[in-house]
């Protein structure tokens, strides 16, 4: 007997047409017949207290009255334990960090190092790096953790179930939601995270807004902001509470815009219509307290973390160089600003701001140092005077800031380009060098437009 | 300097122009050849189609289908002539072996991009025909075996028009036009023609979709009246003429006795009869992967505060589904 591959072939072609068309139903069921009379044989289920428990938990988080609410509430508690808890931690680490880096400074002195060497690698790499570890790494030990307690808790799914009905009206799909608290940690980590959109269309829109969700990296501006021009006029104790507020105020803008750009996607480049949606809502768990701190600590928090400072060490390094290199009695850093400036005014912003967000396309944090850096004047990144009303006084007497240039500046942290590491992740998700540079053009145009535009009316309506 | 300059110019723009493969000039070739192989798979579905019906084509009908000068007609009858595509008989044209061969290959690649853009894809229906139509030429042989094992050997596009199979056949249609059809117990719909595309829309704006289970009230010169058990569709003769009907198999009778999950009321509990056969490919695996399987008892157990989606429970989980997924599922309460 000499039977051939295309004999088998042949004949399971001509079976084929025979089979009936729900055949693979019938599989799919016997499965789950099989499985059942396992599960009886071997499951003996105690009474259902926990099951009551859960429903109505769930009939809670989910009602009318208070599933919006409780969302909102839990949204401000990590917001507002998120920046209070990380500026005393964030000083303690940068003085730590700071003072390796004196160190190294005075021994590369003393063995008589000539000067740019010194400065390249202490003032520039080393400075950058500690930066971003002193910025990003408090933040992100207090977000992710409290993150993955509520993503371990089961409570998340039930965010996606309460607003999948706004997604649907602008064609995303539900999932979204937890993308876009993902992206609160960091924006790369929320792109990685769309992979739990299992339709191609909803994920590239998820993956293409998820920079409307301001970062880790983005909350130290968006923070220094708030306490300067907003909370300053509160009294002391109210502070971190009004700082905050107004960071919460930013970032339901951000969730209007990721929905107003999800309906233009879905109506546009990502025609279609809203499409299969299944979502589990798992039972409520204990929280496993250990596997929380190993899943934010080492999977997210180290992870991201790594990832940033590969990128800030060059910046450090090319934020020196420019402030380093001198024409005339300024540097090139206040000459590229100098020329960026009218540009700069038309958005309601200035140059220093505009070249503070070029250098650090590769890492956000570096925003507000590099800032203080070209209005002192200083050769390195620098942390700004040390009270707020000195930064205040810097900005507003100093360097022509007014309450529009906080605002549009706020607005701009929240809608401009991408940092590099969330680019190149989009271009690894996407695998299309149409949709990383999409994610570009679309962010920074819509920073621009309504930057320009709020400039605009307030100029035009004689407020500044 | 000057003249160097112009000079480099006018020579960079001739290597961009004379560049083989790459080229300007090479790459208009392949837009011609492209858009000539385009009109020549057309030409030969068209035929394909005509002799599946009975009958003839003129020159004049392919005009018409392909909406081409007279002139460039006759340049692509005599060009398919040559390749053996076709033959002339009188002032009709029929296919030859090869040409059926490939014309039936390009309505393979046709269907099989409907069934891909409908399940895999989900575009809406009215959209799939003419996306479909752009992507089905230059299609190889092997593109579209692999096309067809990845969707999992369909066997019927999303219209209810039968795929060939890979060695070029095509099954029997089953169904009868409404028109046609005398019995009046209820009747399945098999296909639903979608050209010509005014007609297609028709049937589609009263409602009507593939799969759908419906009886004729009445029927007279002027309209069909139908129904579905709850609404009522009315058709004009013309109209329903493209719409294909078989006998429904007994075990499909059970639907007719089952309300869709999207109005099932709260803790009601039910029986899963059947997954709506419009539901395929990705939509069915993940419905399917989630245990919703007939005879699984299901009940709506949450609402959110928007009214969609719901959650239901299922073999002890809870499942949320939007209300479009939940209408495609049929159940019987229990």
């Amino acid at each position: 007997m000499n039977i051939q591959p295309n004999d088998i072939l042949a004949k399971a072609e001509s079976l084929r047409n025979s089979l009936s068309t729900g055949f693979r139903d019938e599989i799919v069921k016997s499965l789950y017949t099989e499985a059942e009379n396992i599960a009886k044989r071997a499951v003996k289920t105690a009474t259902d207290k926990k099951y009551d428990f859960d429903q109505r938990i769930d009939r809670l988080v989910t009602s009318p009255y208070a599933g919006l609410p409780i969302m909102l509430g839990l949204l401000g508690i990590i917001i507002w334990l998120t920046v209070s808890g990380a500026n005393v931690v964030s000083a303690a680490i940068a003085t730590v960090l700071f003072s390796v880096g004196d160190f190294g400074r005075g021994l590369f002195n003393q063995i008589g190092m000539p000067w740019w060497i010194t400065g390249f690698i202490w003032d520039g790499v080393y400075l950058g790096l500690a930066w971003v570890v002193s910025v990003m790494l408090p933040p992100m030990m207090i977000f992710f953790p409290a993150f993955t307690f509520l993503e371990d808790l089961g409570y998340l799914p039930r965010v996606a179930f309460n607003l999948d009905w706004m997604f649907k009206k602008t064609g995303a799909h539900g999932k979204q939601s937890l993308t876009m608290a993902m992206g609160f940690g960091c924006n790369a980590a929320g792109v990685i995270a769309t992979r739990v959109i299992d339709s191609p269309r909803e994920r590239l829109i998820a993956i293409l807004t998820n920079n409307f969700v301001p970062c880790n990296g983005r909350f130290p501006t968006l923070i220094m902001l708030a306490t300067i021009f907003v909370a300053a006029s509160f009294p002391p104790a109210l502070t971190s509470f009004i700082a905050a507020g107004t960071v919460v105020g930013v970032v339901l803008i951000g969730i209007a815009f990721t929905f107003l750009m999800s309906w233009i996607l879905s109506r546009t480049v990502l025609k279609g219509e809203a499409s299969a949606f299944t979502l589990e809502l798992p039972p409520y768990r204990r929280p496993n307290i250990s596997r929380i701190l190993y899943t934010s600590i080492i999977d997210r928090t180290i992870f991201v973390l790594w990832r940033a400072m590969q990128t800030a060490a060059p910046a450090g390094a090319i934020i020196w160089v420019l402030a380093n290199i001198h024409i005339g009695d300024s540097n090139l850093a206040r000459a590229i600003a100098d020329w960026l400036n009218p540009f700069g005014l038309l958005l309601g912003l200035d140059g220093v701001i505009l070249l503070a967000y070029i250098i650090a396309i590769p890492a956000n944090e570096i925003v507000v140092p590099t800032m203080m850096m070209v209005y002192m004047g200083a050769g390195m990144m620098v942390n700004g005077p040390s009270s707020n009303n000195e930064i205040f006084n810097l900005l507003v007497n100093g360097n022509g800031w007014t309450m529009l240039t906080a605002i549009n500046l706020m607005l701009f942290a929240l809608l401009h380009n991408p940092c590099a590491t969330t680019i190149m992740t989009i271009y690894k998700e996407t695998k299309s060098l149409k949709w990383a540079t999409l994610s570009v053009v679309m962010t920074l145009g819509t920073a621009f437009v309504v930057t320009f535009l709020t400039a605009s009316i307030a100029r035009l309506l004689g407020w500044v | 300097m000057n003249t160097t300059f112009w000079y480099l110019l006018v020579s960079a723009l001739l290597i961009w122009i004379f560049l083989p493969r790459v080229g300007l000039l090479a790459m208009y070739k392949t837009y011609r050849a492209a858009q000539e192989r385009e009109q020549v798979e057309d030409a030969l579905k068209h035929l394909l189609d005509r002799e599946q019906q009975g009958r003839q084509t003129s020159p004049e009908s392919l005009a018409g289908t392909l909406n081409l000068q007279r002139g460039r007609i006759v340049q692509l009858i005599e060009d398919m002539e040559a390749q053996g595509l076709i033959e002339s008989r009188g002032v009709n044209l029929s296919l030859t072996t090869e040409g059926e061969r490939w014309a039936m290959h390009v309505v393979r690649a046709h269907r099989l991009w409907e069934r891909y853009l409908t399940d895999e894809a989900r575009m809406p229906l009215e959209k799939i025909h003419n996306e479909a139509h752009r992507r089905e030429h230059l299609m190889t042989e092997a593109q579209l075996n692999e096309m067809d094992a990845a969707l999992g050997h369909p066997i019927r596009d999303p219209h209810g028009d039968p795929i060939p199979t890979r060695a070029g056949t095509l099954p029997k249609e089953e169904g009868m036009p409404l028109t046609a059809w005398q019995a009046t117990g209820p009747a399945r719909i098999v296909h639903l023609e979608d050209e010509p595309t005014l007609a297609f829309e028709q049937i589609l704006a009263a409602g009507l979709r593939l799969g759908q289970t419906i009886r004729i009230l009445d029927k007279n010169p002027q309209r069909y009246l139908l129904t579905d058990g709850e609404i009522e569709y009315r058709l004009a003769p013309a109209v329903a003429a493209n719409v294909s009907v078989v006998a429904l198999p007994e075990s499909e009778v059970a639907k007719a006795s089952s309300i869709p999950l999207a109005e099932l009321s709260y803790d009601q509990k039910a029986e899963i009869v059947i997954l709506d056969d419009a539901v395929q490919g990705f939509t069915r695996r993940r419905f399917l992967d989630l245990g919703l399987t007939p005879g699984t008892v299901i009940f709506p157990e949450l609402k959110n505060f928007f009214g969609d989606p719901r959650a239901y429970r299922v073999r002890g989980t809870l499942i949320a589904l939007r209300k479009d997924q939940a209408a495609q599922i049929w159940v019987r309460p229990v």
